[in-house]
């Protein structure tokens, strides 16, 4: 998944817009043809509750309880993860053993565990936050065993040879071979974070803005529920490209001998 | 994300291997298979067995004892409550899934093809990627009802993207050289489509739907935690609406496993499709 180049093209942007404008357009004219269910809100009044929106609190107080419980678990499930995958991907012992295990746990739709989640810690931001770490624990995991695992078998005997002791070799080689893979599983993590906190707030009573999500729709306010799915499109979208840009940036070494 | 998870299937190999050659093999061919059977899998037994056994005597109503959970798993498991919710969510899912494998490669060869396009669009389609699958389930349930439909279209639509984005990276990996040996000898356009790009994009196509089925496991487990009256998801949330606790864990556990069984299922599928692939030991 390549992101786009960064270069300004006048023409390009017009051109983008005029396709978020004839998307718009298309949007306009299937509702007044009648195709879509009569509650889905016309573009007009999307724009003005996506405005509403903007300037009222409890968008913004839910926007921040989403973020809050997104991020804390995210920093949860990075600790615990590089932790984890630094210690199980340098011992092999520990790595065979695991791995089922391991495999088990990321593919396991964690959503599905919620109303047990639930029962134990109530529909609480507590219980968000553990929801959301238990889900981005595997990428970080998995990437970062990955990373750990893989070495060269050059580096691997000089290490033998010359008797490196085991904490400069860790922070010399372990972790700079590492930390592509730990970058990438970080990365990931943080989408399907945002993700997960939407998807427990829509499924619970947990405060946010898939919470607000639910509510708008239960009482046929169309406009602000599309409204709010908007914004949790946005939050997803600047967060994934912010994360693109830093690992660029902070990997830019690794790139250049790799490539 | 390519290697590691395949990472299962050395040991396949190395497991099944000295098997086969027992017999000449001798003593320490079968025990060293022992050996590595047992690394694998002991620490799932000490999982297994601490769990059984710290939950045998628990009084919090919310944690059921290991046992009572399998009990009333085997119980719904032969009383077909189960298979019926499974068939259903599993139809759906794989309804869903095929929409979004169709709609996303003919859509990825189209723009992966066309550069202007591709670019004019990009924006609009990392926006949409972007979108909380799970936030779309109110709003899809709640305009077209808790029928199988609307169901199937959600799955659909949250699977379609990295299957979408996906093949576009296969179709632009496309080697230049057979892209103008294509244009050199005036392949036709279908032909072109059907017999160059689509093979060569095919590796990353079959990624992408392997990040897609898990998005489409959870999508298919949100919705019908949402609202339904029927399917896994439904299971687990009658359950734990009745205060039956043990069912709930079971349904919980049970959607685990079959995410579980499902990507390895998937991971033989890949290689009995790309079985030229692997073979040429391109990478």
């Amino acid at each position: 998944m390549k992101t786009s180049t960064k270069s300004l093209d006048w023409g390009l942007t017009t051109q983008r817009l005029l396709a978020i404008a004839a998307l718009l357009a298309i949007w306009q004219v299937v509702i007044w043809s009648g195709m879509l269910p009569s509650m889905t809100p016309g573009v007009a009044a999307l724009a003005s509750s996506i405005g509403t929106a903007l300037t009222s609190a409890t968008f913004w107080s839910a926007l921040a309880q989403t973020m809050t419980a997104a991020v804390s678990g995210w920093l949860i499930a990075v600790a615990a993860g590089t932790v984890l995958g630094l210690l199980i991907g340098s011992i092999r012992a520990l790595d065979r053993s695991t791995s089922i295990l391991i495999d088990f746990g990321r593919s396991f739709p964690v959503l599905a565990l919620m109303p047990v989640v639930i029962m134990l810690l109530g529909a609480t931001a507590q219980m968000e936050t553990v929801v959301v770490a238990l889900s981005c624990l595997w990428p970080v995991l998995v990437q970062t065993i990955y990373g750990a695992r893989r070495m060269d078998a050059a580096v691997a005997d000089t290490v033998r040879t010359f008797q490196i002791p085991a904490l400069l070799r860790f922070r010399r080689i372990l972790l700079p071979s590492a930390t592509p893979f730990i970058a990438t599983g970080i990365r990931i993590s943080a989408s399907i974070a945002i993700l997960v906190a939407v998807g427990v707030e829509v499924l619970s009573q947990a405060p946010g803005i898939g919470r607000q999500i639910t509510l708008a729709q239960q009482a046929q306010r169309w406009d602000s529920a599309f409204a709010y799915l908007f914004f949790a499109g946005l939050v997803g979208w600047s967060i994934a490209g912010l994360l693109n840009f830093a690992e660029g940036r902070l990997l830019k070494w690794n790139r250049q001998t790799n490539d | 994300m390519t290697d590691t998870a395949l990472r299962s299937k050395p040991n396949l190999d190395t497991a099944s291997r000295p098997r086969t050659s027992k017999r000449e093999g001798g003593r320490s061919r079968s025990a060293q298979l022992a050996l590595n059977v047992l690394e694998r899998t002991w620490l799932i037994v000490v999982v297994f067995t601490v769990w059984w056994a710290v939950s045998a005597g628990s009084s919090n109503v919310f944690i059921p004892s290991l046992e009572s959970i399998l009990v009333s798993l085997g119980r719904d498991l032969s009383n077909g409550v189960i298979a019926s919710g499974a068939t259903y969510s599993l139809t759906n899912l794989a309804a869903g899934l095929l929409i979004a494998v169709a709609v996303g490669i003919i859509v990825g060869l189209i723009l992966g093809e066309t550069k202007r396009l591709r670019e004019i669009v990009d924006p609009v389609i990392h926006f949409f990627r972007s979108v909380p699958q799970a936030a779309l389930v109110p709003l899809i349930i709640g305009a077209f009802g808790i029928g199988q439909g609307p169901k199937i279209y959600t799955i659909a639509f949250a699977c379609m993207w990295p299957v979408l984005l996906n093949t576009i990276d296969g179709v632009l990996g496309v080697e230049p050289t057979i892209r103008k040996f294509s244009k050199v000898y005036r392949i036709p356009r279908g032909l072109h489509f059907r017999k160059v790009v689509l093979p060569a994009a095919l590796p990353q196509i079959v990624a992408g739907v392997r990040v897609a089925l898990p998005i489409g496991i959870t999508v298919m487990v949100v919705s019908e935690l949402f609202a339904a009256n029927k399917g896994l998801g439904f299971y687990i949330l009658n359950s734990s609406a009745t205060f039956m606790v043990p069912e709930t864990w079971a349904g919980a556990l049970l959607v685990g496993v079959i995410g579980y069984i499902l990507s390895l299922l998937f991971v033989v599928l890949e290689r009995r499709i790309l079985s030229w692939y692997f073979k040429s030991g391109a990478k």
